[in-house]
């Protein structure tokens, strides 16, 4: 059965990662979304989240999920989901996520990725 | 300070390019934030001086842009007021929400541009709340499909053997598919929990079922109770109401697991009956090894015998044992009941039998010994009935003994017909030193000795006929003398089959027959 919520983050490669723990519900796309405001007014525009830990996001986690998308589109940034459990996968398909983000099997993948296309500013 | 456009008239062109380098600047705002920085900005470098923009949804004004400053009083719209030095624009926008526009300085003639700078904005707002519409309404039908997408997906996952707990998954899909803050799964078992799950895992299994802000759906299978509760749900502007797709989408999820532990539940009884249906195999296959595959041939004796098992292991046994001396023993036993339990009693039977026919010459008394055996060895509703006869080849002497077994028939070469019935009880009904009592007779040249059990008689046919009340055997016995021993079974078995027709055979058909040539 999912946990509560919980995440850890760190800077690398001037990208910000974001690896999260249980359901991503109001509370969690909450906490994930503080988090990404307060780097990217320091000015990380390349940011790569693993739900590897997630294995139920609701409609209001991804909700946030889409806001941290919509911003880092305004600001030229690029966002990458890694280590997706197929099922959240499929949601975040089903929500139309990946037309503006990227996802990758893992971490090193997304951050490798976004060297190759500049995207790390 | 006094603004220049705000103080000074500005010719007409001027005022059409600056509206339109304003509406340039304002659409592309992507946010009402945004919206009102950008205009903020037209509006400092129009008047030259101080402006603040806020807005009002009731509860006193929010500032938006500029510094801090005097705003007005909460007042009905539309507001449009060049006093005190200040020129002040409130409007109502399109989401009801008050916008409060004031700039520190200029005359009336500033008040109508201000107004035009204030209908530019209102209709770049309106485009970014379309396109905000437009949007939620997107990710409200990308939810639904995403919410009968989870569900079919759900419905095969929890319908697969290899998923361990669907009632937990339920739950998760459930919570997640309606936005549940949290959910509880409770099973009910005789009036107690037998098992309560909270997702997600530890938070507070409250049970809160019923009260307002709660959803819920139950069913019952197998004796236990399925309670699905979910609790507070949410929306990013705080605690929302359930509705009621929120509600179905909870009872078809607890639909799919009553299905999946309803199939569960087959699929077992199915691998049990598969299980049964091999060990049965097995005890018949044992069963068929016990009994002789061919007959002895006996110098002036024609002897044939069949055994056809039902389709479910039976208890039929019967055989033809060559002893010294020139004797033989003639054995038929059928144990009462079928299955594994009768075929393990016909082997403990065999065992027995063989081991006590080296040192016991009397019917009787190896009916005796035999029924203290089987006494302590089965069940008590467990009993064989039996036909012992001890044969001297030589003089035709036959002595018999009957143990509660159908009666053997002795149709002789005159014509006449007589039942072998002397002995007593079944073995192992009673555990006692029971006296057996034998029977003894000559079997004359042309003499036939018919053994069967009730397989025979009791066949019955499509309407439930039994084969003994539409043709008595004995008749069959007393009309029918071919040349063959092995003639008479093959005839006897072929005129049943024919009363029986297309009836499914359920009990073993066993019969031995013996002439004195």
């Amino acid at each position: 059965m999912e946990q509560p919520f919980s995440l850890t983050s760190e800077v690398r490669d001037r990208a910000l990662v974001i690896a999260t723990s249980g359901y991503v519900n109001n509370v969690g796309g909450e906490a994930i979304a503080a988090e990404f405001t307060r780097h990217h007014a320091e000015g990380i525009r390349s940011v790569v989240i693993n739900l590897g830990g997630s294995k139920v996001v609701n409609s209001v986690g991804m909700s946030f999920l889409i806001e941290i998308i919509e911003r880092l589109q305004e600001s030229g940034g690029k966002l990458y989901f890694t280590d997706l459990d197929p099922a959240v996968e499929k949601m975040l398909s089903i929500m139309g996520l990946f037309q503006f983000a990227g996802k990758a099997s893992t971490v090193e993948g997304a951050l490798h990725e976004l060297a190759a296309s500049g995207g790390v500013p | 300070m006094t603004g220049r456009g705000a103080e000074a008239p500005v010719s007409r062109a001027g005022e059409v390019e600056l509206l339109e380098n304003a509406f340039r600047a304002l659409a592309g705002a992507g946010t009402a934030r945004e919206l009102a920085a950008r205009l903020h900005a037209a509006l400092s470098t129009w008047a030259g001086a101080a402006v603040r923009i806020a807005r009002s949804s009731g509860s006193g004004w929010e500032l938006l842009a500029g510094p801090p400053g005097p705003l007005p009083g909460d007042t009905d719209v539309p507001v449009s007021t060049a006093e005190g030095g200040m020129l002040r624009v409130v409007r109502a926008m399109p989401d009801g929400v008050r916008l409060c526009v004031v700039v520190d300085g200029g005359g009336e003639g500033g008040l109508t541009m201000l107004g035009l700078f204030v209908t530019v904005y209102e209709s770049v707002f309106r485009e970014i709340l379309s396109r905000r519409h437009e949007k939620d309404l997107i990710f409200s039908l990308n939810h639904r499909v995403l919410q009968l997408n989870s569900l079919i997906d759900t419905g095969i996952e929890v319908s697969s053997l290899e998923c361990r707990a669907p009632h937990h998954v339920a739950l998760e899909r459930a919570a997640s598919l309606t936005n549940a803050a949290r959910g509880v799964l409770r099973v009910m078992r005789g009036g107690r929990t037998a098992e309560e799950v909270a997702f997600p895992h530890g938070s507070p299994p409250a049970h809160r079922e019923g009260r307002p802000g709660t959803i819920s759906s139950t069913f019952e299978f197998g004796g236990e109770r399925y309670e699905f509760t979910l609790l507070e749900k949410e929306s990013r502007q705080g605690a929302a109401h359930f509705d009621g797709t929120d509600q179905l989408l909870l009872d078809a999820l607890a639909r799919q697991v009553m299905a999946s532990l309803e199939n569960r539940y087959l699929h077992r009884q199915a691998l049990e009956k598969q299980k049964i249906e091999q060990d049965l195999a097995v005890a018949a296959s044992i069963q068929q090894r016990i009994l002789p595959k061919a007959l002895p041939r006996v110098e002036g004796y024609d002897i044939a015998g069949i055994n056809i098992p039902s389709k479910s292991v039976g208890g039929d046994y019967f055989d033809c044992i060559p002893l010294g001396g020139g004797r033989l023993a003639l054995v038929i036993a059928d144990v009462a009941g079928k299955g594994v339990p009768a075929a393990l009693l016909v082997s403990s039977f065999h065992a027995y039998l063989s081991a006590f026919l080296e040192a016991t010459v009397q019917p009787a008394a190896l009916a005796a010994r035999l029924n203290t055996v089987v006494s302590r060895t089965s069940t008590e509703d467990k009993f064989i009935t039996a036909f012992f006869a001890m044969l001297d080849t030589a003089s035709g002497t036959l002595e018999s003994v009957s143990a509660g077994h159908n009666p053997v028939f002795l149709r002789t070469a005159t014509g006449d017909l007589r039942e072998l019935s002397e002995g007593g009880i079944p073995l192992g009904m009673i555990d006692m030193a029971y006296p057996y009592q034998s029977e003894t007779l000559t079997l004359g040249k042309g003499d036939r000795l018919l053994l069967y059990t009730d397989g025979v008689t009791e066949a019955s046919d499509e309407g439930d006929r039994l084969y003994d009340s539409a043709s008595p055997l004995r008749e069959y016995v007393a009309g029918h003398c071919p040349d063959r021993a092995e003639t008479f079974i093959r005839d006897l078995i072929a005129d049943v089959k024919r009363f029986t027709g297309a009836a499914p055979q359920n009990d073993d058909i066993t019969a031995l027959y013996l002439m004195r040539t």
